[in-house]
């Protein structure tokens, strides 16, 4: 009986006392993990949409899932494009891109790759600025394209990456589902319209004129 | 191993050579793998699990003697949980970039043995100062080791080490594997055999003298 | 670690006038280590002169290189081990010619040396030296250079241009071609070699001079190569006949990337295929399986290297599950 009541005394103490001390870390450290991710987010978001100085969530569940897309503004208040995160397989696991797609839908301002696990020396050269920067200007109609070896002919074009086709594909694949996803969730009308509602930020921006966040 | 028997310079000694944990008694060889692919990773995951064995160690010596035996694991598991815990959510805020290149590797210190096999195998038997330097000294040298690992996969991988490029790039083409897992198990298994091999060279050493 | 340097037990191949007794099987050939490896090198003379013809003198630099580099490897790591060395029977020097074969032509000189020393440092002698090694040295150097320097080991040049340094013309294999753009390469070409590809893997025509002079001094069973080669045109076969449009001919798989250089130097290496003939048999038909496998439908345009890589290292449980029954042995009674 004694044996029992010090193990239950044993565990309870210590699960009590852990709980109270890590609930304590937590609220110290969860605003600033917050804070993290929403800076990440933001740099990720003025990467995509670089005249864009601040922005605006929205959010749409089309067939039980849940699309975000985020609406850049610029400097004068006005929206200067969508920023939405196209996730997908790659070669060996998942690849996260942040796609900004330009206001009258036609063509994207740029990606970004979030998160990757390509081949290093091979498939991850996604990630660098030369091949990010290919796709400024694509335009994604009727669908983005990629050419092994080659310069671009057409404005839907970019060139892989040599000897990392598979990544390249899925980098375009990707961007491409994400694309055709948020077309019909969010058509541009009614885009242009939640875009009214920045209005009421204007003024916040107005007392700080507009710090580049990103570097 | 040591029951007050020993100085504390020999309980904290020990984990630099004798027992350092991933070559000589090959624990904790899940992070020795997976995180190691720089040095900055190599010293952030040895930290990290130095300030758990630190903790763990300290609290458990310290409670050995209320903690009923029957469910002192259980116990244990709960304090180590906590401290690792605290060590992912300090990484996340303090050190997001830290954070994310370490993933899920700083919550699985939990299960890393070198935590549990010390509390087991020296904490709950030795009074709180010699447990702070055994904690210390294995865990120095788990630090030591990762980032040993990291140094020459680091350079020989990216050709920097700290970011810092050692090996310029006009003579000097990187070796992609060692920043590939293949690379670590390379890496690990030559260093395991270098270890062995100047032990054995000491050990025939004394032997004859 | 109990190495007993004071040699009270004599070990060491000189018995010393010692009546040795051993039970059967008990062999007797005339037949020497180096007398066989003296073949194979003779054999791959062949493949040789055609990389130099198609690639020009740069191969016979890169076989040099990676022969001088694999000796000096072998050299070092029987010192440091404190074993006799072996330098003579000539395990080396094949090694570092299959390596040169099995890699681009225009591969920097430091990549010879690393994957030489990788292919003997680690590949053999740290498995204890020759017969003991359980993967092909050659290919695991390959391999090593492959995760190493995943660029170099795939970009390719035109034959015949690389002498001509400055305009060298970058190329895609015959395989990369069918994979990634759905051309096929004229057969002409690829039985006499006048394609891009590894130095010596290109000259169907070459291979099979050398391998069949290996098989006509009875260095080679029969059963490796037939098995190998078989199997990637019975299943390669089977793909084409159901969509001839898209997959290629049996006789375009036999032809194009290493398929006959493994088949006729690789697959048959005496220390890591099979010694059974069940073993062997089996060993070769999956391995001629995997390698369309790879081919078809995995990530890269040439699974020859990892097909054999692959069945390597079954090879121990091979010899021990294909072994036949001795007579009287086995089939207890239950």
């Amino acid at each position: 009986m004694n044996k029992t009541l010090k193990m239950f005394l044993n565990l309870t103490i210590v699960g009590a006392l852990s709980g109270v001390i890590l609930a304590y870390v937590y609220s110290f450290a969860n605003p600033l993990i917050l804070a993290n991710k929403e800076k990440e987010l933001k740099e990720a978001i003025f990467i995509v949409l670089p005249e864009a100085r601040d922005y605006k969530v929205l959010e749409k569940t089309v067939d039980k899932e849940k699309l975000v897309v985020y609406k850049g503004i610029g400097a004068d208040g006005e929206p200067v494009g969508l920023a939405f995160e196209a996730n997908g397989g790659g070669f060996q696991g998942n690849i996260s891109i942040m796609v900004g797609l330009s206001l009258d839908y036609l063509r994207l301002k740029g990606i970004k790759i979030l998160e990757q696990v390509e081949t290093p020396g091979l498939g991850n050269r996604i990630g660098e600025p030369d091949f990010e920067n290919q796709f400024k200007g694509v335009e994604i109609t009727p669908k983005v394209e990629y050419i092994k070896n080659r310069k671009p002919e057409k404005p839907n074009q970019i060139q892989s990456i040599t000897g990392a086709t598979i990544s390249s594909d899925a980098v375009v694949k990707n961007i491409n589902n994400a694309i055709r996803k948020v077309l019909k969730a969010f058509p541009r009308e009614e885009v242009m319209k939640a875009g009214a509602g920045a209005a009421e930020k204007e003024d916040e921006k107005g007392a700080t004129p507009a710090p580049a966040v990103v570097k | 191993m040591a029951d007050g028997t020993h100085s504390l310079w020999y309980e904290f000694k020990k984990g630099l050579w004798q027992d350092i944990p991933p070559f000589r008694l090959v624990l904790g060889t899940c992070p020795t793998l997976a995180v190691t692919n720089s040095v900055i990773n190599g010293i952030s995951m040895g930290l990290a699990t130095l300030f758990v064995l630190l903790g763990s160690n300290i609290i458990i010596s310290a409670v050995r003697r209320y903690v009923a035996p029957q469910v002192r694991i259980a116990a244990y598991v709960v304090i180590i949980a906590l401290l690792v815990t605290v060590a992912d959510m300090f990484l996340a805020a303090k050190f997001p970039a830290i954070s994310k290149a370490l993933g899920p590797y700083v919550p699985l210190i939990v299960v890393n043995c070198i935590i549990l096999g010390r509390a087991e195998a020296f904490a709950q038997k030795n009074p709180v100062l010699p447990s702070i330097m055994d904690a210390l000294g294995i865990g120095i040298g788990f630090t030591l080791s990762l980032a040993t690992m990291g140094s020459i996969r680091e350079l020989l991988g990216f050709g920097s080490l700290l970011k810092f490029k050692i090996l310029p790039g006009a003579w000097f083409e990187p070796w992609i594997v060692m920043i590939l897992p293949a690379g670590a198990f390379l890496v690990f298994g030559t260093l395991i055999a270098l270890v062995n091999y100047i032990s054995a060279k000491k050990a025939a050493g004394t032997e004859t003298h | 670690m109990e190495n007993n340097t004071q040699g009270a037990t004599g070990a060491g191949p000189d018995t010393g006038g010692k009546f040795i007794v051993s039970s059967s099987p008990h062999f007797l050939t005339r037949d020497s280590i180096p007398g066989i490896m003296h073949s194979v090198v003779l054999a791959m003379v062949p493949a040789l002169a055609a990389s130099v013809y198609f690639f020009g003198l740069r191969a016979l630099l890169a076989v040099a290189v990676c022969v001088g580099a694999s000796l000096l490897t072998e050299y070092a790591m029987e010192k440091i081990r404190d074993k006799p060395l072996t330098l003579h029977d000539g395990s080396a020097i094949i090694t570092g010619v299959l390596l040169a074969f099995t890699l681009p032509p225009n591969f920097p000189v430091f990549g010879f040396i690393l994957g030489s020393a990788f292919a003997i440092g680690v590949g053999k002698q740290l498995f204890g030296g020759l017969g003991f090694n359980i993967f092909n040295p050659a290919l695991l150097g390959r391999a090593f250079l492959m995760a190493t320097y995943p660029v170099l080991t795939t970009t390719w040049v035109e034959p015949r241009t690389v002498a001509r340094a400055v305009d060298a013309v970058s190329a895609a294999t015959p395989l990369a071609m069918m994979k990634f753009e759905g051309k096929l390469t004229p057969l002409m070409d690829l039985f006499l070699g006048n394609v891009a590809g590894s130095m010596g893997e290109t000259s169907v025509l070459a291979i099979l001079i050398g391998g069949l002079y290996l098989r006509y001094k009875g260095y080679i069973n029969w059963k490796l190569p037939l098995g190998y080669l078989g199997s990637m045109a019975f299943f390669g076969g089977i793909f084409w006949l159901s969509n001839p449009a898209k997959y290629p001919s049996p006789l375009f798989h036999l032809m194009a990337g290493g398929a006959m250089l493994g088949a006729w130097f690789m697959v048959t290496d005496m220390v890591t295929s099979p010694v059974t003939p069940l073993g062997q048999w089996i060993f070769a038909v999956c391995a001629g399986l995997l390698a369309v496998v790879i081919r078809l439908f995995g990530g890269l345009p040439e699974g020859v290297m990892y097909s054999i890589l692959f069945m390597n290292a079954f090879v121990p449980l091979l010899n021990k599950h294909t072994r036949p029954r001795v007579f009287g042995e086995g089939a207890k009674a239950d």
